[in-house]
């Protein structure tokens, strides 16, 4: 459609609003109330032009000309126009710079401000508001209010992590729409009328795990960020862009830090993977990285205590060591959220060594690279039917949020000059939910069913016969043997349905994470359902690279060689990366008898305890370098300016260690990594643009261990993923205090039994390794089964529990 | 150039040997500077005695020669340091680097930054010319030098000048 905006012409979609059109044309219109992915409302009237269009006749169908100039005649709209509700028509004219305008635009900036408290120098949005910038622009600049303004609560707490002040709220909505629209929970509402409108929530605390993003959207200094309260002013602010390395989503973030301490997170945009939203794990959960205790020097045993010393004297350590090591006696781990660079210098190194001993950890048993191309997240945006098997909110919740685009049917918005549209007139407020097409199987009831047509809970550890029995529905005539039924969890007839409803669909999406993952069958049985039903798979490894890390073969050479083996006697010497094997007792006494054991990570922990040389290492938000997300995307990684003493990835630690092998390993720098990642993948990883890269990788994984199958078959605890991670809580304290401690939850009868209440603090031998935690009592979990947080040395699976070791520390509080 | 000239100049010379000399006995006698002088900074309070500074750093965003650090904390509101939320928990200038513009005293939206007539700001160790608040507030006076003498001496500080506060500082118990 032909739109006029002042003096430019424009050809755009039929659909797209005049606000956007405006901005298309390079032009300028103030707003407050609009926002990208969100639903205009026209509440802020700030958006105002002057719009006009022609008509045609109703009888002839010609278009009623000017008399004097024969030209269409522009019928203008009696009053000015919000335009971001309006869409455009055929020949529209929108003007936004005569007097009238600039009047209208200048009246709505008093209008908002008149009880605004104007307190920008002690307010933390001052510098980056957007009422000060349009103020500033399109305001008159002098203030005619001689009275007292409104007053209201400036302190009120809508949760640990969020403060809300009243008297700056201009009323946009666009807090109110954001929980209804996004995550899909209306949560906040305006309370009172007119002048007195504040918002406010119906019961306490905000129960969702995407709240920060309210922060990022208030248009003012209403919502803002508790943890950073009056940590630094916006132009303080070194602003990092870089990718989230809290879970397998390759969210986009930006790291605000200050004096080399990270203040605050916010969401930066992608477009194609988390749109603007990111969870809280990755917003609040950094604070762990300027704890007072993290090690900053590498450290040498010497008599039994570890003392300070420089990296090279440490490699040096560690080299005069090796020489008494055979090959293949040393294992290399890696955490599963190390950079690409990171595995192909541990890479370099245990093939300089000569060592098959390689791993990276939580590494599930089951591949987590889908076979052929994976699902990408505008598939899941545009998905008709999506199966879901696990706890999606909690292993990776920005595909939660990009299921629920697929629930409100409206795909992704073409991008238009200026980037996103602002005001995208095919969203609504409260828009009808397709639920029908989302199918959600867990073994305990999940937070996304509630969103879901229909959920399933399978019997606890029984994915492979849960997969299995709907793999025999999708291609075998025959009836369900009993136990088949069983393991379904749901009426054969629902079996069906859903099986139809994903071979029907076009865009059939099956999302699974680390429950399936825990079994190569399992793993097996879901991709055969996929080839069956014609969907495509979408895999959610435990960590922020375990795609990549795989895909580049950090892996053992041979089964015997895993992480497992290696720290249970099979390796003489160990350089693990990040990682805590010895919490548990038995494991710690194997690596007692290491003749060399080095621990990189950032703090002081059982298995440093026993480390005769310990390397500072770099949080995921200073490193530089690359990560693969689910979809198989190449996402940049950028080191924030970040005091981490001395710390070193692990290029770092092969830099120094090669230099006292006197070898140029590969990997010895990020540069250098991309070279070698450049040969492996050819894919040019220098430069990577924000928005990532998707490209087919190369080679497939080079060393692909095929492991026995071994099912766990019992226990009385299931390890789950959880988006707050459990081995660093205690150095999060504004998480812990918003999201609650390390939680065992339990079904109301079964703490009954044990005598346990909510609220108390117990501690539980699981799995050989103690572990502590806060009990939560849930109907939605199944009876005879306990559920906790899983860490990278405790995967998620069903393990066993020794009761008789449980220990109550103390009761904290009472949960009713 | 005639015996005349010659004559002339050293007429002037005569002249001025009678006159009131314009130099003073400086560090011995005190001396007087403009109204206007730009010296040291003063962390001014309210009457109430609450800091008047709330943190804001805008007097380190204005400053041309990033001399000033500012840290910011919420006020316990039992005991506030400052009237509002927000108040400065450090507060420091760096006095090498400061051009003495006066830029930070024309940001500062409640008037607590005020540039004071102290001149004598020369000192040792590089780190001594930092001042933080407790060498700024109102009521401190004389540099950390002279202040660090006068305690080692036993004696008042003493500061070179005769001209009092500047009239903008208010309330300033000199
Ligand atoms: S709190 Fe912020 S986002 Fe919510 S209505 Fe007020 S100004 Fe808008
Ligand atoms: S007087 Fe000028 S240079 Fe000195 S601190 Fe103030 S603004 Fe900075
Ligand atoms: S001195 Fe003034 S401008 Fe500087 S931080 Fe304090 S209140 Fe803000
Ligand atoms: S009315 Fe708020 S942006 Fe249009």
């Amino acid at each position: 459609m032909k739109v006029k905006v002042n003096d430019t012409e424009l050809e755009l979609a039929p659909g797209t609003s005049a606000i956007d059109a405006v901005f298309a044309a390079g032009y300028d219109v103030p707003y407050f109330c609009s926002q990208e992915y969100m639903s205009p409302i026209g509440a802020c009237r700030m958006c105002l032009a002057k719009v006009g269009a022609p008509r045609q006749d109703r009888a002839t169908g010609e278009w009623i000309l000017d008399e004097e100039t024969g030209e269409p005649k522009i019928f203008y709209f009696p009053t000015l126009m919000a335009t971001c509700t309006t869409a455009i028509m055929e020949g529209m004219v929108i003007d936004t710079l005569s007097d009238e305008v600039r009047g209208a635009q200048n009246g709505m900036v008093e209008f908002t401000l008149i009880n605004h408290p104007l307190d920008c120098p002690v307010c933390d949005k001052g510098g980056a508001c957007e009422l000060q910038d349009r103020a500033y622009e399109y305001g008159s600049g002098l203030s005619r209010f001689r009275f007292d303004k409104r007053h209201q609560e400036k302190h009120h707490a809508l949760s640990e992590l969020i403060t809300l002040d009243r008297e700056r709220c201009i009323h946009c909505k666009r807090c109110v729409r954001y929980f209804e629209e996004v995550p899909g929970d209306e949560v906040l509402d305006f309370i009172e009328r007119g002048g007195h409108t504040y918002i406010g929530t119906l019961g306490e605390g905000l129960p969702s795990n995407f709240t920060g993003n309210i922060t990022d959207i208030c248009p003012v200094g209403a919502l803002l960020d508790a943890t950073s309260r009056f940590r630094g002013r916006n132009w303080e602010y070194d602003h990092t862009r870089t990718t989230g390395l809290d879970d397998a989503s390759g969210s986009a973030i930006i790291v605000d830090a200050r004096t080399g301490r990270i203040e605050r997170i916010k969401a930066a945009l992608n477009a194609e993977v988390n749109k603007s939203w990111i969870d809280d794990g990755t917003r609040f959960g950094h604070e762990y990285v300027d704890a007072e205790d993290r090690i900053k020097t590498p450290l040498v045993r010497k008599e039994g205590e570890l003392v300070p010393v420089t990296w090279e004297e440490a490699t040096g350590y560690v080299k005069a060591k090796l020489e008494g090591i055979a090959d293949k006696e040393l294992g290399i781990v890696l955490r599963a959220d190390a950079t690409l660079e990171e595995g192909v210098a541990a890479k370099a190194l245990a093939d300089h060594l000569q060592t098959g001993q390689l791993d990276h950890c939580p590494r599930p048993k089951a591949s987590v690279l889908p076979e052929g191309d994976a699902a990408r997240f505008t598939d899941l945006a545009t998905a008709d039917a999506i199966f879901v098997i696990g706890d999606v909110s909690e292993e990776v919740p920005a595909v939660d949020l990009r299921i629920k685009d697929a629930l409100k049917g409206v795909s992704p918005p073409a991008s238009l000059p200026h980037g996103v549209p602002i005001a995208d007139l095919r969203l609504k407020e409260r828009m009808p939910r397709k639920a029908g097409l989302l199918t959600v199987a867990a073994p305990y009831r999940v937070d996304l069913m509630r969103h879901a047509g229909r959920s399933v809970c399978y019997p606890v550890g029984g994915e492979t016969a849960f997969l299995s029995a709907l793999v025999k529905l999708a291609t075998v005539e025959d009836e369900l043997s009993e136990e088949e039924v069983a393991a379904l969890g749901m009426p054969v007839d629902e079996g069906r349905a859903l099986i139809e409803r994903l071979a029907q669909a076009q865009n059939a999406v099956i999302v699974y994470g680390s429950f399936v993952l825990a079994s190569p069958a399992a793993r097996n049985a879901v991709i055969a359902l996929a080839k069956a039903v014609k969907a495509k798979v979408m895999v959610m490894g435990p960590m922020a690279n375990s795609y990549g890390l795989e895909a580049i073969g950090v892996m053992p050479s041979h089964a015997r060689y895993s992480y497992q083996q290696m720290i249970r006697g099979g390796a003489k010497a160990l350089i693990l990366s990040g990682l805590d094997p010895a919490q548990d007792p038995s494991v710690a006494e194997a690596l007692k008898d290491l003749e060399l054991l080095v621990v990189h990570h950032h703090f002081a922990n059982a298995t440093t305890a026993l480390a005769d040389v310990v390397l500072p290492a770099k949080t995921g938000y200073e490193k530089d370098g690359t990560v693969v997300n689910l979809e198989g995307r190449y996402l940049p990684v950028r080191s924030a300016p970040v005091d981490g003493g001395q710390s070193e990835d692990f290029t770092g630690l092969v830099r120094y260690l090669g230099e006292a092998l006197g070898v140029r390993l590969d990997g010895r720098s990020t540069r250098s990594a991309k070279r070698a990642l450049n040969h492996l993948l050819a894919v040019d990883l220098r430069d990577l643009p924000d928005e990532g890269l998707l490209a087919k990788a190369k080679s497939r994984p080079l060393r692909r261990v095929s492991v026995k199958e071994q099912e766990a078959v019992s226990g009385n605890v299931l390890l789950v993923p959880s988006m707050v991670r459990p081995e660093f809580v205690s150095r999060n304290p504004q998480l812990r205090a918003a999201f609650g401690d390390v939680a065992l939850c339990l079904h109301p009868d079964d703490a009954d039994q044990m005598k346990l209440v909510g609220g108390e603090r117990v501690r539980l031998s699981v799995d050989g390794t103690l572990r502590k935690a806060t009990v939560r009592v849930s109907e939605t979990v199944p009876q005879g089964i306990m559920l906790l947080p899983a860490t990278p040395e405790q995967p998620v699976g069903l393990v066993s529990a020794d009761l008789a070791t449980l220990v109550k520390e103390s009761s904290e509080l009472e949960v009713a | 150039m005639s015996v005349l000239d010659i004559a002339k100049g050293m007429g002037v010379t005569l002249g001025h040997l009678f006159k009131r000399p314009v130099t003073v006995r400086y560090p011995e006698q005190p001396v007087d500077v403009k109204p206007r002088f730009r010296g040291r900074h003063h962390l001014l309070r309210h009457p109430s005695g609450l800091e008047k500074c709330i943190g804001c750093s805008l007097c380190a965003a204005a400053c041309p020669a990033y001399a000033i650090y500012v840290e910011a904390a919420e006020n316990d509101p039992d005991d506030p340091v400052s009237p509002g939320e927000r108040y400065a928990s450090i507060y420091e200038i760096n006095m090498l680097r400061c051009i003495f513009c006066g830029m930070c005293e024309e940001a500062c939206p409640t008037g607590a930054i005020v540039l004071g007539h102290e001149f004598e700001l020369a000192d040792f160790v590089y780190q001594d010319f930092t001042y933080g608040k407790d060498d700024m507030l109102v009521g401190v006076m004389g540099s950390k030098w002279q202040r660090r003498e006068a305690t080692q001496k036993g004696r008042d500080v003493r500061v070179g000048l005769s001209s009092g506060p500047r009239p903008e500082l208010e309330g300033v118990d000199y």
